[in-house]
């Protein structure tokens, strides 16, 4: 019949390889990638391959200062702090604690909050409304303040910081989702299934999420920021990790004592705060401007 | 031959949103009766707020008729049954744009109302769709594409391929050739006669163009907010209209509809 | 004279690896009180034309041609803000789907006084404000819209799609504008209101001898209402002529297909019968096919088509193919 043009093309990119192809053409969002990705590996791989025991103490050097200093020893790369723990490891252990953490938040609280856009999108009036709106009163308070109140309820801990952080960033998952979802109700497609006798749950599944997935995870980059420097931020003030444990904000509260003897014990999980969030808004930033680069060509 | 699809007393109103005194009842559509046989296409002619999206709807079974029913081969037709409607009645819309998935391949596309209203395996059903395509003027190997490496005429055929390929019995094309440059309405147009011969197809053309109205319909029907205007054969309709509505619809369309 | 005197003009896209060419060697003119159609389907690169003459195409476009001419200035020769300076003085421009091209968030009544002309305007400072809402009024009822009152306190969405594009064209009309582009004025309207636009813009064209060059894919609506024609396909130029001769004696085969596709030819065939069209579709725009771009679907196509077709003119009728349809008349 008609001899219509096809593409010449040998592949056949589909919209995520697409978007991975827009995604990789910027080389300083590669770049975060790459960190993004050393950063995972870190926090998984951690406890197996610090050089030093994060708690053991080694009374002999306290706080000496890191290898490339006049005084410093190469076999603590990085110093040691104020009971003579290797910096190193700690910062180490530390990614898993902050970084690994603030996944596990990011994860568990986008879980939660597509399911109940989903169904608010899914229903009509009263019902749906409620659903919506009815954690609007966590958006409303200062997303510190909110997770100090909840950990000041339930008692100072990692649970329970991670569960206060969870409740925080809950509502903006529930309204970009409800958004998404409304706004690809209105489409043609969605009515053709619907026609075809898909369920309501064949459809969300199937027709929907495929195609506001990219926005889920743009909104999970900027959470994921957010989350980092919470955590952070708890544990600086002694409500989050007990002390012993290494993570980035609770070295810093006990770094601060010794700030003018010995800086690195600040300045090293201050930087790696620092370029953990880089990292993350990079690659959310890069997806963000992938995206957008997919719709317009 | 007997009424493929008989319509009585449809009709359609609805409350607008508001507080509990203040709602209002609008009427879409007045109670409306009509038959339509198969081989014979049914153009239905109005502005926008005539309704004609309203019938479009209600016979495709997205919205639920207030009053009325509809029967197909004397069988009625309820609402919500979709699995039952949709072996017999599909519908093609008009944006290209909106109407494919963008995320699903062209096979997984046309896999799912075979999914869910047959009992084909998954060979049996592939076949199926790659027939189906070459049917409509595609490639077999179009299978495997995404929609966004399609032209807008492509699109449209896509679609089609979606509506024929549950081998219904009667086609609803909501402004579906509007969109389209005129070359490629032309094909579409040849694609769908073809089609309404080699399979039995009755269709039911919703559009404001008479030129394609005049050469694509057996009869026509004129609504004009919510009311049928006027009802009958388009060659009679056209040629001598009655009503004051119908008369100026075609005045603003003269020029196409006469021969120099 | 001529308004506008384009010859050869070609228009490459530069961003890819290997540049294309959207448009290829298309002339144009344009006299005054003219109105010229421009005919042409999706991809044939008529828009790219229009905005190529006023001038707003960006970087990753380049615009060269033989002779660009607007009332006697040769425009190649000047620099870019010279050549906008020249073109905005004298041409203006309306669009497609009118209620997109308005600001949502002023109203109606901020926007046209927006594109009131400075210099138009006399008076101390302080009577400006006064004349500039006078001004305004007045090019709304221009264009025939009675109680401006009404219309200037309202926001775009308020109207519809047919009273937004009257008042695009009241703006556009605030220069007092040689030459009036409009780019599918009516695509998104019902016919009714396409027929009301078309009226206004004709009634324009009479009262105030503007010219107009009327863009639009569909060549039964642009033949009731234009002078002359010239018909585009896939960048190239087809055919140009007076409306009359086009119709009644296309030269080209693209042309006669259009033609035929069209209504009032098909009322002449029974009904329900196949319309003849050309086979095949639009190429895209990564695969072009060399030397003519009809050659692919052209039911009259040799060998010879691989090289592009020079123009031939006939008595004003210019026609560019190698075997046109001249003959057979």
């Amino acid at each position: 019949m008609a001899r219509d043009k096809i593409y010449q093309e040998e592949e056949f990119p589909s919209p995520i390889m697409q978007l991975w192809v827009n995604f990789r053409q910027t080389p300083i969002v590669m770049i975060g990638f790459g960190c993004f990705l050393f950063l995972i590996i870190l926090a998984v791989f951690a406890p197996f391959i610090t050089p030093y025991n994060t708690i053991e103490n080694h009374l002999d050097s306290i706080l000496l200062p890191p290898a490339w200093h006049v005084n410093g020893d190469i076999s603590y790369l990085l110093g040691t702090d104020n009971l003579g723990r290797d910096m190193l490891s700690r910062l180490m252990h530390g990614t898993s604690l902050t970084f690994g953490l603030s996944f596990i938040v990011v994860l568990i609280s986008l879980v939660i909050g597509v399911i109940i856009g989903s169904f608010s999108a899914l229903t009509k009036g009263l019902k749906s409304s409620f659903l919506n709106h009815f954690l609007d009163v966590v958006l409303s308070i200062p997303s510190l303040l909110m997770a100090i109140v909840i950990v000041a309820i339930l008692g100072p801990g990692l649970s329970n910081t991670l569960w206060a952080i969870v409740i925080v960033l809950i509502p903006q998952f529930i309204h970009i989702t409800r958004n998404a979802v409304k706004e690809e109700f209105a489409k043609d497609y969605v009515l053709a299934s619907k026609l075809d006798g898909a369920g309501s749950l064949r459809i969300l599944y199937y027709s929907i999420f495929p195609n506001i997935i990219e926005k889920i995870i743009a909104q999970a980059t900027l959470a994921q920021s957010a989350a980092i420097l919470d955590i952070a931020a708890l544990g600086f003030l002694g409500l989050g990790a007990p002390i012993p444990m290494p993570e980035w904000g609770a070295m810093l509260a006990t770094g601060i004592d010794n700030f003018y003897i010995a800086p690195w014990t600040v300045y090293l999980p201050g930087l790696a705060i620092l370029f953990s969030v880089v990292a993350t808004n990079l690659v959310g930033e890069g997806m963000r401007h992938a995206l957008k680069l997919r719709k317009e060509s | 031959m007997s009424a493929l699809l008989q319509v009585s007393n449809l009709s359609k109103s609805y409350e607008t949103a508001g507080f509990w005194f203040n709602r209002k009842m609008i009427t879409a559509l007045d109670p409306i009766s009509f038959e339509i046989k198969a081989h014979k296409t049914l153009a239905i002619v109005g502005e926008t707020g005539s309704g004609k999206s309203t019938l479009a709807k209600l016979l495709v079974g997205a919205e639920n008729p207030t009053t009325g029913k509809i029967k197909l081969n004397g069988q009625t037709l309820h609402h919500g049954n979709f699995k039952q409607r949709c072996q017999h009645i599909r519908m093609i819309f008009q944006d290209s744009g909106t109407t494919l998935n963008p995320s699903l391949t062209i096979h997984q596309l046309l896999d799912e109302p075979l999914h869910l209203n047959t009992d084909l395996n998954e060979a049996q059903r592939s076949v199926l769709i790659r027939e189906t395509l070459q049917k409509v003027g595609l490639l077999g190997d179009h299978m495997s594409f995404y929609p966004h490496m399609f032209s807008g005429g492509q699109k449209q055929r896509i679609s089609l391929a979606r509506a024929i390929i549950l081998k219904p019995q009667v086609i609803i094309l909501d402004e579906a050739l509007a969109a389209l440059d005129p070359s490629l309405r032309s094909q579409m147009v040849n694609l769908l006669l073809d089609l309404q011969q080699q399979m039995g197809l009755a269709f039911i053309l919703i559009s404001h163009n008479l030129g394609i109205v005049r050469h694509f319909s057996d009869d026509m029907m004129v609504l004009c907010q919510g009311q049928v205007v006027e009802v009958g054969k388009t060659v009679e309709v056209l040629s001598k209209p009655e009503h004051k509505y119908t008369k100026k619809l075609i005045m603003n369309q003269r020029f196409q509809l006469l021969h120099k | 004279m001529n308004l506008l005197d384009i010859r050869n003009l070609s228009i490459e896209l530069l961003s890819a690896n290997n540049p294309i060419l959207a448009v290829d060697r298309v002339s144009l003119t344009i006299k005054e009180g003219e109105v010229r159609g421009l005919v042409g389907e999706s991809g044939s690169g008529k828009s790219l034309l229009a905005q190529a003459i006023i001038g707003v195409l960006d970087e990753r476009w380049r615009v060269d041609a033989d002779r660009f001419h607007w009332r006697g200035i040769d425009l190649m020769r000047l620099s870019i803000e010279e050549r906008k300076a020249v073109i905005s003085k004298d041409v203006a421009m309306i669009f497609q789907e009118p209620m997109a091209c308005l600001d949502p968030t002023t109203t109606i009544g901020e926007q046209l006084e927006e594109a009131v002309d400075n210099e138009q305007l006399s008076g101390y400072f302080w009577q400006k404000r006064q004349q500039r809402k006078l001004a305004a009024a007045k090019l709304l009822h221009k264009v025939g819209i009675k109680n401006h009152e009404l219309c200037t306190k309202s926001y775009p969405h308020q109207l519809t799609e047919a009273l937004c594009q009257r008042v695009m064209i009241a703006m556009a009309l605030a220069k007092r504008p040689l030459l009036l582009i409009a780019d599918e004025p009516t695509a998104a309207m019902e016919s009714t209101n396409q027929g009301q636009i078309f009226r206004l813009l004709a009634s324009l064209n009479q009262l105030k001898n503007m010219s107009i060059l009327l863009i639009s894919h569909d060549l039964e609506n642009v033949t009731h209402w234009t002078n002359t024609i010239t018909v585009m396909y896939s960048g190239q130029f087809v055919e140009a002529g007076t409306t009359k001769h086009i119709f009644d004696q296309p030269f080209h085969p693209y042309t006669r297909a259009l033609v035929d596709s069209s209504p009032k030819a098909n009322s002449q065939i029974p009904v329900k019968s196949r319309l003849m069209t050309l086979p095949g579709s639009i190429p895209i725009l990564q695969h072009l096919p060399i030397g003519c771009r009809l050659g692919p679907r052209c039911p009259r196509a040799q060998k010879a088509c691989v090289q592009a077709p020079k123009v031939k003119n006939y008595h004003g009728h210019q026609v560019s193919c190698h075997y046109s349809l001249k003959d057979s008349y």
